[in-house]
């Protein structure tokens, strides 16, 4: 007996003297503090990424890491700068601006490959003249040529770009297809003309006609067919601050500086690597060992404990550009769907009975649960960012459960036998449907079941895997749902809220009022962005007094950052909003 | 032997097939659009349509199925929708060493820490070394292994930072030389594998410690005994040997797991295996890859389990095929 024991403790003992040189081979390899040596990581940023980039190509790139890389890798027409002060969008080019800077956010217009441009007096044409001194990364000139040439990329039906819907005005889009030959023009290779087939307005035009350009003299061999197979897709050849150096796809992805860059400079910082880290607990965890430099969206119920454990992590927040709202069917979906009639909800068609909802949600509660003073309640999708739109007048309803009942038994809803109010024979009783896998949602769900449970209204909870969920919302199965919007630097809200459902195809609520379309074509005619202001206080008006949906909150996305970061400013239009300037503090010389 | 081999084979090309065919069209059914993402305000209405056009996906089901069909006869599993149309293949072939590599490890300390704990609760059965590694491996075993996972990086790499949190390989590791390399690989594979592995061996320590108490019992132990021999000769070679018989089976059942993946370890530690190609291509209703993926985890379960029908023959001299 003894024996045996002994060799099982010898051959036990072995493998755990084999586990420990294993682990002290490596906690000595750890013992380097990261793997990059103290200069090479004074030159180097390294981003946490949940996703990969899929194609590094600004016609047909999807990902949001792939619109961030390609930014860098890619030159634009203008610069676009975002003024927070007025929450207007503003395009540079090196002579001219559309309008002055005023914000704390202003941009060098030297990334812009357009010297200046002239609108035609009947804003059917705009003409930009282009700086004779850019080049592609592999030394070619950047010509007007390229531009027209990746236009007809955009516009190819085959290649199915997801940005064609910028190609919306150029002559011949009226008639089905855009005529290229005729709306853009390049008598010389700085000069480029595009033709509209109607007015559009200056900033509009600015806008549409900034699209990023391809080199011409790379892609013109590529089939459309094959276009999406393309290697160059994974090579790409820009002419902006940033090279890509090295892809380990769905692991990292770096870029350098690209030395040769004159729009506007090479990228300060030697180095940025996208490091892709799928789990969120881990990005954080990176971030806090200091591996990682940036990570997005940092839930706030996190920050205590990020910057306790690494003092050197700041938390940097943009605008308001992200809300929550609980979506109410306004008319009967089933019905809807099998005659394409309208009529109104059984529960929720009756703006009053929406008016109570939102008087019974305690909105305060969830986001000072949950959000804290990273949450701004909502009263309409005009964002309190985009200041030069936003009706501050408007008082958002509170947190009024009298009244909630009072406008509920005005309307014919009364308690019934079992506690629950009762409307001819009808209960008020319903499921409130979510996606899966998104705790904010779900904790306001709990809240929002007790609140309207206390003024006999029965809603049950049902989470939904988020396909499953959006091919419901789109086919209007769900009665009610909650959810949640990103609105567009420009406001253009007819997708969302036209009263031609066909044509809205996210109207999933189904609200219809007439003046709200006026409206927006109305906002649209104006040849200033500005100028549009008393259609969208109007705007805001019908939508609180309607109230087609509870709007719930706006998120201030919270970004962490390291602190040996500089120079970084954030706003709506990106975190990422001036990278090719951020520097990085030098760590102390040991 | 070879028959049975040779008739198996046969037996599983209609089944992978069938497998196949019926994956084809329960992810076509399931609800949900590989086009979705492309449906959002500021997108065109008609690029979803164009996609669904590019992907073949407006076809009938019937001509869809066919001209799958074609292609896959002729080794051709299409191109990924969510992979920037890299060919399904390729994605396979970047994933598919990863996986293996941690599971061939994982398997190895598996069965290693698996049989040796086994055999000591066993030998040493109702000790408190017995009870304190049965409630031990009980206790990791009901474990789920995301949080232990998470539990590991918490202690490991955030309190005392011996190991990294995620990825294959330190930033720049290109760097360091073949060797360099190498270690880093391993300073990263360290907590995965751990994690893995404790969950696995408590599985199989308990495997192993009730067949061997059950061979313990036999006669032809005693008699070994009788006959004077070691504790050790007859612990090792008489008992151990049939003990094993049940567990060598296991190892057959585990090839799947070689080219599956393991899911929550992969997305935690960020590593680019099979577990995450295949939920993500279910995310994202990429029809070409999750068939694919299918296809190789359905190919390992076949043989998986002829590779544990023979090595139980091999092993066991009673048992013909």
């Amino acid at each position: 007996m003894m024996k045996t024991n002994k060799r099982l403790y010898r051959l036990l003992s072995i493998s755990l003297l084999a586990t420990s040189t294993l682990l002290t081979a490596c906690s000595k390899s750890g013992g380097k503090a990261g793997a990059l040596s103290g200069a090479a990581r004074d030159s180097t940023l390294v981003i946490g990424m949940l996703g990969d980039a899929d194609y590094l190509n600004p016609v047909i790139g999807a990902s949001l890491t792939s619109s961030e890389i390609t930014g860098l890798i890619y030159p634009g027409l203008l610069q676009g700068e975002f003024d927070t002060k007025t929450g207007l969008l503003n395009y540079l080019a090196l002579e001219k601006r559309l309008r002055p800077s005023s914000g704390p956010d202003e941009k060098s217009p030297k990334g812009a490959l357009a010297r200046t441009w002239t609108m035609s007096p009947d804003h059917r044409s705009i003409t930009y003249t282009l700086r004779a001194d850019a080049k592609w990364a592999d030394g070619q000139p950047v010509t007007s040529r390229d531009f027209k040439f990746v236009y007809r990329l955009y516009g190819n039906l085959v290649i199915a770009s997801p940005r064609q819907q910028f190609l919306s005005e150029l002559v011949g889009a009226d008639k089905g297809a855009v005529d290229f030959d005729r709306a853009i023009e390049t008598p010389d290779d700085t000069t480029l003309i595009f033709h509209f087939y109607k007015p559009v307005p200056e900033h509009l035009a600015l806008f549409h006609t900034s699209l990023t350009p391809l080199p011409e003299h790379l892609w013109k061999n590529v089939k459309p067919q094959e276009f999406r197979e393309s290697k160059l897709n994974q090579q790409p050849v820009g002419a902006g601050p940033y090279r890509l150096a090295a892809w380990n796809k769905q692991q990292s992805l770096t870029l350098s500086s690209s030395a040769s860059c004159n729009l506007p400079k090479p990228g300060n910082i030697k180095r940025i690597i996208y490091r892709i880290i799928p789990d969120y607990t881990v990005r954080l965890a990176q971030l806090q060992t200091g591996d990682v430099d940036v990570v997005e969206n940092v839930k706030p119920e996190d920050f205590a404990a990020v910057q306790k454990a690494n003092p050197n992590v700041d938390i940097k927040t943009i605008g308001l550009r992200v809300y929550d709202y609980v979506g109410w069917q306004n008319i009967d979906g089933e019905y809807y769907n099998s005659t394409g009639k309208a009529r109104p909800h059984p529960l929720f068609g009756d703006p009053a009975v929406r008016r109570a909802l939102t008087f019974a949600i305690d909105r305060q509660s969830i986001i000072d649960g949950y959000l804290g003073d990273y949450g701004v309640i909502a009263k309409t999708d005009i964002s309190p960012s985009l200041k030069w739109a936003y009706d501050d007048s408007i008082k958002p309803y509170g947190f009024d459960q009298a009244q909630a009942v009072r406008l509920l038994e005005q309307a014919g809803w009364l308690p019934g036998p079992d506690g629950i109010r009762q409307k001819s024979g009808k209960r008020f009783s319903f499921s409130l449907y979510t996606n899966a896998g998104n705790a904010r949602r779900n904790y306001a769900c709990v809240i929002i079941q007790q609140n309207l449970r206390q003024i006999g209204i029965d809603c049950k909870i049902e989470i939904q895997e988020s396909n499953v969920f959006f091919q419901n919302l789109q086919e209007r199965k769900l009665g009610a749902w909650m959810a949640g919007w990103a609105i567009g630097l420009e406001i253009d809200p007819l997708d969302v809220w036209g009263s031609d459902l066909k044509k809205s195809r996210f109207n999933f609520p189904g609200f219809i009022n007439p003046r709200i379309d006026q409206l927006c074509e109305l906002a649209k005619s104006k040849m200033r962005t500005e100028e549009a202001r008393p259609y969208w206080i109007e705007y805001q008006k019908i939508l609180h007094e309607e109230q087609p949906i509870t709007f719930l909150y706006w998120i201030r996305e919270t970004q962490g950052f390291s602190k040996r970061i500089q120079g970084a400013k954030l706003n709506i239009s990106g975190t990422y909003y001036n990278i090719d300037d951020w520097t990085l503090k030098p760590s102390i010389a040991p | 032997m070879l028959r049975y081999i040779l008739k198996r084979l046969l037996i599983a090309v209609p089944l992978i097939f069938g497998v196949l065919t019926l994956t084809f069209f329960i992810i076509r059914l399931a609800p949900g659009d590989p086009a979705a993402f492309f449906i959002q305000p500021g997108i065109s209405p008609n690029v979803a349509e164009q996609i669904r056009q590019q992907y073949g996906l407006n076809d009938p089901l019937p001509v869809q199925y066919v001209k799958w069909l074609g292609n896959v006869l002729h080794g051709d599993f299409g191109r990924s929708f969510s992979r920037a149309q890299q060919p399904v293949i390729e994605v396979i072939a970047e994933a598919l060493p990863v996986t293996m590599t941690i599971a061939v490890l994982t398997l190895v300390a598996n069965f290693a820490f698996g049989i040796i704990i086994g055999v000591i609760s066993a030998v040493k059965q109702n000790s408190f070394l017995d009870r304190f590694l049965t409630v031990t491996a009980l206790f990791f075993y009901s474990m789920p292994e995301f949080w232990l996972a998470l539990m590991m990086i918490i202690l490991f790499a955030l309190k005392w930072p011996l190991f990294p949190v995620s990825g294959l390989n330190e930033i720049g590791a290109e760097s360091y030389g073949a060797f360099g390399f190498v270690m880093d690989r391993i300073w990263h594979l360290a907590l995965p594998v751990t994690v893995l592995s404790i969950n696995g061996s408590a599985g199989i320590a308990r495997y192993v410690r009730g067949s061997m108490l059950e061979v313990i019992r036999q006669d032809y132990v005693r008699t070994a005994r009788a006959k004077g021999l070691s504790e050790r000769v007859v612990i090792l070679k008489h008992a151990l040997r049939n003990a094993l018989l049940p567990v060598v089976t296991l190892m057959g059942s585990s090839l799947p797991f070689i080219f599956s993946g393991a899911l929550f370890i992969e997305v935690i530690f960020a590593f680019p295996g099979m577990g995450r190609v295949t939920v993500e291509a279910i995310f994202a209703r990429d029809y070409p890859l999750i068939i694919a993926n299918t296809f190789v985890s359905g190919t390992m379960i076949v043989f998986g389990n002829l590779l544990a029908d023979v090595l139980y023959a091999v092993v066991d001299p009673r048992i013909k095929l």
